[in-house]
């Protein structure tokens, strides 16, 4: 059986809220580490994932796994009869017959008790495999919402090109065409690194020893032709880049980079992703050629991720 | 893009083999040929979709007919050698079509559900496909290039005929308040399942629209399906064996046109057996025999001089074939639809004229609007006023009276291969007239041209549309479902006065009226029907004959039909209306005669490298028992020109 407690109604409100425009039936697999959602949209274009850790709730109790099968626009008619600091209880029995959802007023005068009825769906779990991204960049996500917002009104697909200029978003339409360049906020500084481990791509390594701050200047000065020098080095900056991102500011824009990357989606689906926007601060991007685009909503009961296949140019279609 | 872990499993042993095959070059390759080309048939769970899509494909790419029965007839021997269940499915697919057509299963796709699917499976812009469908014309193509051009996340299982079949089907038949959203969760699923590197997308979306439009005729079908019998029985059949498995076949697909019952039959006993096993069946509609038009009296002599034939009313009505079987009736249109539902009175009076001993049989009749009162024969449009469906016996002001001339089975036995003599004994002899409901087609045994003129008048005044003449006797005097045949020749009252033959025409365009005829189409581009190509060829600008009401009113059936670029199987010629239309609406127009046109396209290379045009052509009616296939074939067309 389940029962999980959570402080905050309203984190549950802007969880479904990010989701349920993309899918519209899934499990949410419970278990002992919380409680976690992966369904892709029914284009099969996209991927999305949720997870409520087991810490976001107070208690938390779930004694054995159990998949609850939820149409999420009933849930969300449900949650939208919370108030958003209201207390929820979550609760199912092992018979799977339907969920129950206690809400309690913060000042415990009211109590409403919700039950959904549960589905049997059948879902195929999906191996995502771990990839190590060509580029990753972290920036606001209100500011990523905006771009998006704003370069849908152009055209339908967005190209994101990531390279130590910063990262660009551009779209052609017929109307016209626009690009957005977000520059690595002062502070921080690229960073490009080697591949510890090389595979085919080592003609196109990178020189990375680029001072921060020059880099917008000598742009294609750098030629993918030259050699690496330290990789021991780079591995070692790898970390560094880890940590120094945690302390990067709120609304600061940090890349890092391996490999210059550029790759198209279609704005429809992203737009959708930026839902995700009141849930966090923070948005991040990871890219790699040939392979979906990653992007991440950190909040602090879990995290949302979405996966979308880039597009492919009509040049290379075949 | 991600794959599911089996499969990822896979693609690292392919990558695995590829570096293998760096090392030892020529082994790889054959290695990688065998892989990739058809896959063994033994061990193949089911016809997959793209085998169909690549035989498309294929067919599509030529016009030859004797290239394309060859591929068909190698796709087909393929199904029958590994999945003879599934050769049923596969060629309802190839004509597109999920059941014989008196079943009446349609899928009733319209192309706003198609472009929101397309639209939903691929993250573009409903106006962004709507655009690039204006440019391009179909959908098929501009949804193939938008599942190019996004991929999904992971590879889903290859689609497979069964489960192509049975989605139409279920698409076909869902019906009630949720069946919209239904409908287009199947076409999703099944649109992300197609494999971007084949055409699945694009055949997939002309199958849910109901046009393949692959220059694939039905009598095509027919042929490859019977090679491909005798060429899975015995490979090495000669050229007379196939054209004789050709005969039976299309023989006894006229008789018994549903494959539901031949292929079952053709599977288990080849082309030797299909005779016994397949014939005529009351309840089972056959395509009726047609007449071709003569111009005077004088060439129904020169036909039928010396023999015995007859002569008969046309009566100005539809097609009826009426089956008798269990005690139940059944009236089927030319287009072998089920009309029961449209004439209940004629279900419920008929068996009125039935005699005593009567088990079961076929007749083919004419259905006429009748005023009782007068004793008079309405026209023709007094019966297509009715409604359609659910029509209550009560309800009913125009009375319908059947003319029978033919008898086709009658007792457990076909008589397709009887005198015309002997089955119109037959037929006199088992029913009886009822007044005002049931009576034999009028007729006489002329042999002179002022017989037959006297009669034809007769006719005419009797409010007919003039007379069929028909053999007699021998193998001429047979009925020959589905043929326009030499042995019988309508002899219609128009043609004497010198204004020619009527033609079935479709309407694909339409022109801005001016004047009085602004907000209204002032005229219409017209087509006939080209069964080899499956392609509607135009023929002529139409703008006379019609009155007030009639412009509005055909405004308000073709506005809805409007599309926004021509089909890419309209042969315009250079004709350039205003706008297209679906092609549906199908007029009878009067010419006076016919001539070359450097304009139109009508049967162009048949008679000569320019196409057929109609002079001073004259719309009559609106025939909306006929499909826009039915149509005038350009074949007609030509064979009515003199030069």
């Amino acid at each position: 059986m389940l029962e999980a407690r959570m402080s905050e109604a309203g984190t549950l409100k802007k969880v479904l809220d990010a989701v349920r425009d993309l899918i519209s039936d899934a499990n949410w697999e419970c278990n002992e580490d919380g409680i976690s959602l992966q369904a892709m949209d029914n284009s099969h274009v996209a991927l999305v994932t949720v997870h409520l850790s087991q810490d976001a709730f107070e208690p938390y109790r779930c004694d054995r796994n159990m998949p609850l099968g939820i149409n999420l626009g009933s849930l969300t008619k449900v949650i939208k009869c919370a108030k958003d600091n209201d207390l929820v209880t979550l609760k199912a029995d092992d018979s799977g017959e339907s969920l129950g959802l206690t809400f309690e007023s913060s000042n415990t005068d009211r109590i409403g008790e919700y039950s959904i009825k549960l589905l049997d769906i059948d879902q195929e779990h999906l191996g995502i495999p771990v990839t190590q991204y060509d580029s990753v960049i972290s920036m606001p996500s209100s500011e990523f919402q905006r771009i998006c917002r704003d370069l849908s009104q152009l055209g339908e697909s967005i190209r994101i090109d990531a390279s130590k200029e910063g990262i660009r978003f551009s779209v052609e339409g017929d109307v016209g065409k626009a690009s957005v360049l977000l520059k690595q906020s002062s502070g921080a500084s690229i960073e490009r690194e080697e591949e510890s481990e090389e595979e085919e791509e080592e003609e196109e390594d990178e020189d990375e020893d680029v001072k921060p701050n020059v880099d917008e200047d000598e742009e294609g000065d750098v030629k993918p032709k030259d050699k690496k020098r330290k990789s021991s080095k780079g591995g070692n900056k790898t970390k560094k880049v880890k940590k120094a991102k945690k302390d990067v500011v709120e609304d600061g824009v940090s890349i890092s980079l391996q490999q210059q990357v550029s790759l198209t989606f279609s704005l429809k689906y992203l737009n959708n992703f930026t839902r995700s926007t009141p849930l966090s601060n923070r948005v991040t991007l990871s890219l790699s050629k040939d392979i979906p685009l990653l992007l991440e909503y950190e909040f602090a009961a879990g995290h949302i991720k979405y996966f979308l296949a880039p597009k492919i140019g009509d040049e290379d279609a075949e | 893009m991600f794959l599911p872990k089996q499969q990822q499993k896979a693609l690292a042993e392919d990558k695995v083999s590829d570096k293998k095959s760096a090392v030892k070059n020529d082994n790889a390759i054959d290695k990688k040929t065998t892989n990739k080309k058809s896959l063994p048939s033994t061990d193949q769970d089911t016809i997959t979709f793209a085998q169909l899509t690549d035989t498309f494909t294929k067919i599509e790419a030529t016009t030859k007919r004797l290239e394309i029965t060859d591929y068909l007839t190698q796709f087909y021997k393929q199904v029958i050698l590994t999945k003879p269940e599934e050769l049923l499915m596969t060629l309802y697919l190839t004509i597109n079509r999920l059941c014989p057509d008196y079943e009446g299963l349609e899928l009733g796709i319209g192309e706003s559900i198609l472009i929101k699917a397309v639209v939903e499976s691929t993250g573009r812009t409903t106006a962004k496909v709507k655009e690039e469908l204006k440019k391009v014309g179909d959908l098929g193509t501009v949804a193939q290039s938008a599942r190019k051009n996004q991929p999904t996340m992971f590879k889903s299982k290859d689609l497979n005929v069964p489960t192509v079949f049975k989605n139409l089907k279920e698409i076909a038949t869902a019906s009630g308040s949720q069946s919209q959203t239904k409908k287009i969760g199947i076409i999703m699923k099944m649109l992300t399942s197609c494999n971007s590197n084949t055409n699945e997308v694009k055949f997939l979306i002309r199958l849910l629209e109901g046009k393949l439009r692959i220059g694939l005729a039905e009598k095509t079908v027919v042929v490859s399906l019977a090679n491909a019998i005798v060429l899975s029985n015995n490979e090495d059949a000669t050229k007379e064996d196939l054209e004789r498995g050709v005969e039976i076949v299309k023989q006894v697909y006229s008789e018994l046109p549903s494959y539901d019952l031949i292929i079952p039959a053709l599977l288990d006993g080849g082309v030797d057996n299909l005779q016994e096993r397949c014939h005529l069946t009351p309840g089972i509609p056959l395509k009726p025999m047609l007449a071709k038009p003569t111009k005077a009296v004088t060439e129904v002599l020169d036909r039928f001089e010396g023999r015995s034939f007859t002569c008969e009313y046309k009566y100005d009505g539809e097609r009826a074939q009426i089956h008798y079987h269990d005690g139940k009736v059944k009236v089927f249109s030319r287009n072998s639809e089920d009309m029961s539902m449209k004439y209940p009175d004629l279900v419920e009076q008929l068996p009125r004229a039935i005699k005593p001993g009567v088990k079961n049989f076929v007749i083919d009749s004419e259905a006429v609007a009748f005023d009782k009162q007068t004793k008079k024969i309405l026209p023709f449009q007094e019966l297509t006023r009715r409604k359609r469906k659910d029509v209550k016996v009560e309800d009913i002001t125009v009375k319908v009276h059947i003319f029978a001339f033919d008898l086709l089975y009658f007792n457990d036995k076909p008589l397709l291969h009887e005198d015309l003599t002997r089955r119109r004994e037959m037929l006199s002899d088992n029913f009886e007239t009822v007044e005002d409901e049931f009576a034999m087609a009028k007729s006489m045994e002329a042999q002179s041209t002022e017989e037959i003129q006297a009669f034809l008048e007769e006719s005419v005044k009797d409010s007919c549309e003039g007379l069929m003449v028909k053999m007699n006797q021998g193998e001429s005097a047979w009925y020959t479902p589905s043929k326009r045949s030499m042995n019988w020749l309508k002899l219609k009252k128009d043609y004497l006065s010198g204004v020619g033959d009527s033609l079935d025409l479709v309407v694909i365009g339409g022109y801005y009226g001016k004047g009085k005829r602004t907000n209204v189409y002032g005229a219409y581009l017209l087509a006939c029907y080209d069964q080899d190509s499956e392609s509607y060829q135009s023929i002529c600008k139409i703008g006379t004959g019609f009155s007030e009401e009639m412009l509005d009113s055909h405004y308000k059936l073709l506005n809805p039909l409007e599309i926004t670029a021509p089909k890419s199987y309209y042969k315009l010629g250079s004709a350039k209306p205003d706008v297209y239309f679906e092609p549906q609406a199908v007029w009878e127009v009067l010419t006076a005669d016919l001539s070359l046109s450097p304009v139109y396209t009508a049967a162009a290379g048949e008679i000569s490298e320019r196409g057929i045009s109609l002079r001073f052509p004259r719309f009559i009616r609106v025939r909306d028992d006929k499909a826009a296939d039915d149509a005038t074939s350009s074949e007609q067309v030509s064979q009515n020109i003199y030069i």
